[in-house]
């Protein structure tokens, strides 16, 4: 049970990244188009609705966590600041208007914290 | 066992966080390409063509350097080299291998947006092999992520 839901967790994470990476190609320039964007926001959006999930999961199932760990509400809310920009992000894309460019690095900046997170656990 | 899990020395980490950004800007790249080439392989254009190519060179290549340089680091400290386990096994070949169809997804794209340019083509069977070529990468990779996070014995 545990080595199925951390790996899926950790495949939810790779699906998040994932979306960064894709992103950061248009905001440095690139035109993957249509299609490819929509994979990348399906994506972000399993692979962001996949950590949250498996991730509180985790935490109840593993004996050492807690779900009130400072570590693991850090990262509820660093993943909260990952979904708004993303969100915002590919909204302000399909628009053409607004930051798209400094939002999706903010948003890449919160998903690098995430993992930073997921690593250090710190306090835990 | 759950609490063991949740147990690492603190000096792991830096090998570990390379290893992951490296793992996951890897996986990033190759599905940029995957799923941008499919489209230009149905009558994309050529900057399409070349985003696939710059998209291997320049992300998918020296992630992968990164993935595989800090996974060395860290089967050091975890003294994980002499007599390695399944998982180990497992991500070592996998990753060996998946260089090679690297280095040959890179070319093909390279030459796919080359020929496009000067022709206007579409970059035809190329951009298939391409799209083909990070396809049975991704596969092999998700694997590989289960074999790292389950680590089957």
């Amino acid at each position: 049970m545990y080595d199925w839901l951390l790996f899926l967790h950790v495949l939810a994470a790779f699906m998040v990244a994932a979306t960064a990476v894709m992103y950061s190609a248009v905001a440095l320039g690139a035109s993957p188009g249509g299609p490819t964007i929509r994979v990348a926001d399906a994506v972000w959006n399993v692979g962001g609705l996949g950590t949250l999930i498996l991730g509180i999961w985790l935490a109840l199932y593993v004996d050492g966590y807690e779900i009130w760990d400072g570590w693991i509400l850090g990262a509820i809310v660093v993943w909260v600041i990952a979904m708004g920009t993303g969100e915002r992000a590919r909204v302000q894309l399909a628009e053409g208007v607004g930051n798209f460019t400094a939002l999706h690095w903010v948003r890449t900046v919160a998903v690098v914290g995430l993992l930073v997170l997921m690593v250090w656990k710190p306090g835990a | 066992m759950t609490v063991l899990a949740a147990i690492r020395p603190d000096d792991w980490n830096p090998p570990l966080f390379l290893h992951l950004v490296g793992a996951m800007t890897l996986v990033g790249a190759l599905l940029l390409v995957a799923v941008s080439l499919a489209g230009a392989a149905r009558g994309g254009s050529v900057a399409t063509l070349r985003l696939g190519f710059r998209g291997l060179l320049f992300a998918a290549l020296p992630a992968w350097i990164v993935m595989r340089i800090s996974a060395e680091w860290l089967a050091s400290k975890e003294n994980v080299n002499e007599d390695s386990p399944a998982w180990v096994d497992i991500g070592y070949m996998t990753s060996d291998t998946s260089l090679l169809l690297l280095i040959a997804a890179t070319v093909c794209a390279g030459l796919a947006a080359r020929r496009a340019g000067r022709d206007q083509a579409q970059g035809g069977g190329l951009s298939v092999a391409v799209v083909v070529l990070t396809a049975i990468t991704l596969i092999a990779y998700v694997v590989v992520i289960w074999a790292m996070t389950t680590k089957p014995t």
